[in-house]
């Protein structure tokens, strides 16, 4: 697709998921605990996306969720799960070892190489790892190249240009130019190499705002915007919120405890909207998590 | 003065920093994140340290959260490098040494973070290794590390599925595969420290509570045992202020099962090789 004119791109939630079609390959943006795109994800189990594709670095409750409902066919991250301190992914690891999704466990550095020989209208790129790894028997798509200048082996990874990404920002504006805090992962490659960018922000602002603030994607890499605020929730969004340690607890908790469990959670949380998450979780739970910058002890906090 | 298990493994940890290095660890690695912290405050003040998940230069976080890409975590750094510029740097040379750990380490330094089992269908499925296959081809030196040394599960004869690269796997030596980086210099794991002459592993420092004995019946690869075999210095009140202070919340303990937590120190107590 042609870079996105100026327009007004904004649309609701539900209308800028069902651009995600069945079968997708979806890059979801943010990370491990820091924003991923999670009122997006909870729309696409809303809306009972099946047979995705999932690219991305090192993630966790989004690819984790959307294994537990059955959304996905086929996972390429480097990392799904919950750290030392949780532990590792439930749905994911279950469906792993029950042969029920495809795991095409990649390499951080291996993804970003894809993304960029796509964002350069490559075919390939070439890593100099990989060889010896067993994660190289994962992709058959894989090849070994001679350098033609150096006669060194390489191996040489093939373009990844995902169908869709779904990224979220603290604020944006209308044309969809987004503000990211760090850490950006991958999203700014995921912006260039895809052929449609998704976003939601919690709070959509004027474009002098986000202009203040730096823009660090811009609207005519984006083709939607919504507003979803606490979009990134249980993950934290900074400057605005930090992650819901307590939340993740819960989710982990129900989906290691098997189907009951997990239909405790939807029914709870997902099924409805995101106001009723919103409402499920509690406002004081959500305007806590917003209180990280009065003082350090109080950040310190919320994280016992 | 006492400290525990915990404490003095991850002072041994910073201890394998040299003093000008660049320095990186991966998510999901508590340990190793105090450790470069105190390694900094101690005696690495000149290092470069490349926060985690947050690519954060030199932060002073005001304590370490349970995950990896916490704000928290870039504090009071002047910078934070995007994920590819981090990439980049340790991909063509530029990064001295990285922290790895897995569920599995062979005696070659390999490590296995993907799945225990027939990667088809795993027995159990890892949560997986991030950057490490291709950083660990590149950079510098690394320091492997283990907390579950006593399961007698994680140092095995070959691993079930190579993540990250050793010194030699089944395809080749790190020479024959083309490999830039200089590969596993340090194995530290709760009970002992290793080195790697002739990229294999070999016991060269233990701690005082355990025996060498006890280190061979867990260990799956055929047991080297250094001739000048020694304790493992004990911490320095600055090495044990450090650590504390880097890290108030705990989180290393999260490495640690409830029994190896229970192991406390002090002075002069036992600390005579009983091997």
């Amino acid at each position: 697709m042609s870079l996105q004119p100026p327009r007004d791109k904004r649309a609701s939630l539900a209308d800028v998921i069902t651009l995600v079609s069945d079968d997708a390959t979806v890059a979801l943006g943010g990370g491990l605990s820091a924003r991923l795109p999670m009122a997006m994800v909870r729309e696409l189990v809303r809306q009972g996306r099946r047979g995705l594709h999932l690219i991305g670095s090192a993630h966790s409750i989004d690819v984790d969720l959307l294994v537990a409902v059955g959304a996905v066919r086929r996972c390429e991250e480097s990392y799904v799960g919950f750290e030392q301190d949780l532990g590792l992914a439930p749905a994911y690891r279950r469906a792993a070892e029950e042969g029920t999704i495809e795991v095409a466990e990649s390499c951080c550095a291996t993804v970003l190489a894809q993304l960029r020989a796509a964002e350069m209208g490559l075919p390939f790129l070439p890593v100099r790892g990989v060889r010896g790894s067993d994660i190289r028997r994962l992709h058959p798509e894989y090849a070994e190249i001679t350098c033609p200048f150096t006669g060194e082996r390489l191996v040489a990874v093939p373009a990844l240009r995902p169908a869709v990404a779904l990224l979220h920002a603290p604020a944006g504006d209308r044309y969809g130019n987004l503000h990211l805090e760090q850490p950006y992962v991958l999203d700014e490659r995921f912006a260039a190499a895809s052929e449609l960018v998704l976003a939601t922000v919690d709070e959509l602002v004027s474009t002098e705002e986000v202009v203040a603030r730096g823009v660090t994607i811009p609207g005519h890499l984006v083709a939607a915007v919504a507003e979803a605020p606490f979009g990134a929730h249980p993950t934290s969004c900074y400057p605005r919120y930090a992650y819901d340690r307590d939340h993740l607890r819960e989710y982990v908790s129900a989906a290691q405890s098997g189907p009951d469990g997990l239909e405790k959670y939807l029914a709870t949380y997902v099924s409805g909207s995101e106001q009723s998450y919103q409402a499920a979780v509690g406002a004081d739970r959500m305007a806590a998590l917003t209180t990280w910058s009065d003082s350090t002890a109080g950040w310190q906090e919320l994280f016992r | 003065m006492s400290w525990t298990i915990d404490e003095w493994f991850v002072v041994a940890l910073a201890r394998t920093i040299r003093p000008r290095e660049t320095v990186f660890h991966g998510f999901g690695s508590p340990c190793a994140q105090v450790a470069m912290h105190v390694a900094r405050r101690t005696h690495a003040p000149e290092m470069l340290l490349v926060e985690g998940a947050m690519y954060a230069v030199n932060p002073d976080p005001p304590f370490i959260p349970p995950t990896s890409n916490d704000a928290s975590l870039s504090r009071g750094a002047a910078y934070s490098m995007r994920f590819e510029e981090f990439f980049d740097a340790a991909v063509r040379g530029d990064v001295d040494r990285m922290f790895l750990s897995g569920g599995q380490i062979d005696g070659f330094g390999n490590t296995n973070v993907t799945a225990i089992g027939p990667a088809g269908r795993p027995k159990v499925k890892l949560g997986g290794g991030g950057g490490g296959c291709n950083l660990s081809a590149t950079i510098g030196h690394l320091t492997v590390w283990t907390t579950r040394h006593r399961s007698g599960r994680t140092l095995v004869g070959a691993c079930d599925f190579i993540t990250d690269l050793g010194h030699r796997t089944p395809q080749g030596s790190r020479a024959e595969l083309g490999y830039t980086g200089g590969g596993p210099q340090w194995l530290v794991t709760e009970l002992g420290v290793f080195d790697f002459p002739a990229d294999r592993a070999r016991l060269v420092q233990i701690f005082p509570d355990v025996s060498v004995a006890e280190v061979r019946a867990v260990t799956g690869f055929p047991l080297q045992v250094a001739g000048d075999l020694r304790v493992i210095s004990p911490p320095s009140s600055a090495e044990l202020a450090a650590v504390r202070s880097v890290d108030p919340l705990g989180v290393r303990r999260s490495e640690f099962s409830a029994g190896e937590l229970a192991r406390t120190f002090e002075p002069g107590h036992g600390q005579d090789c009983a091997c």
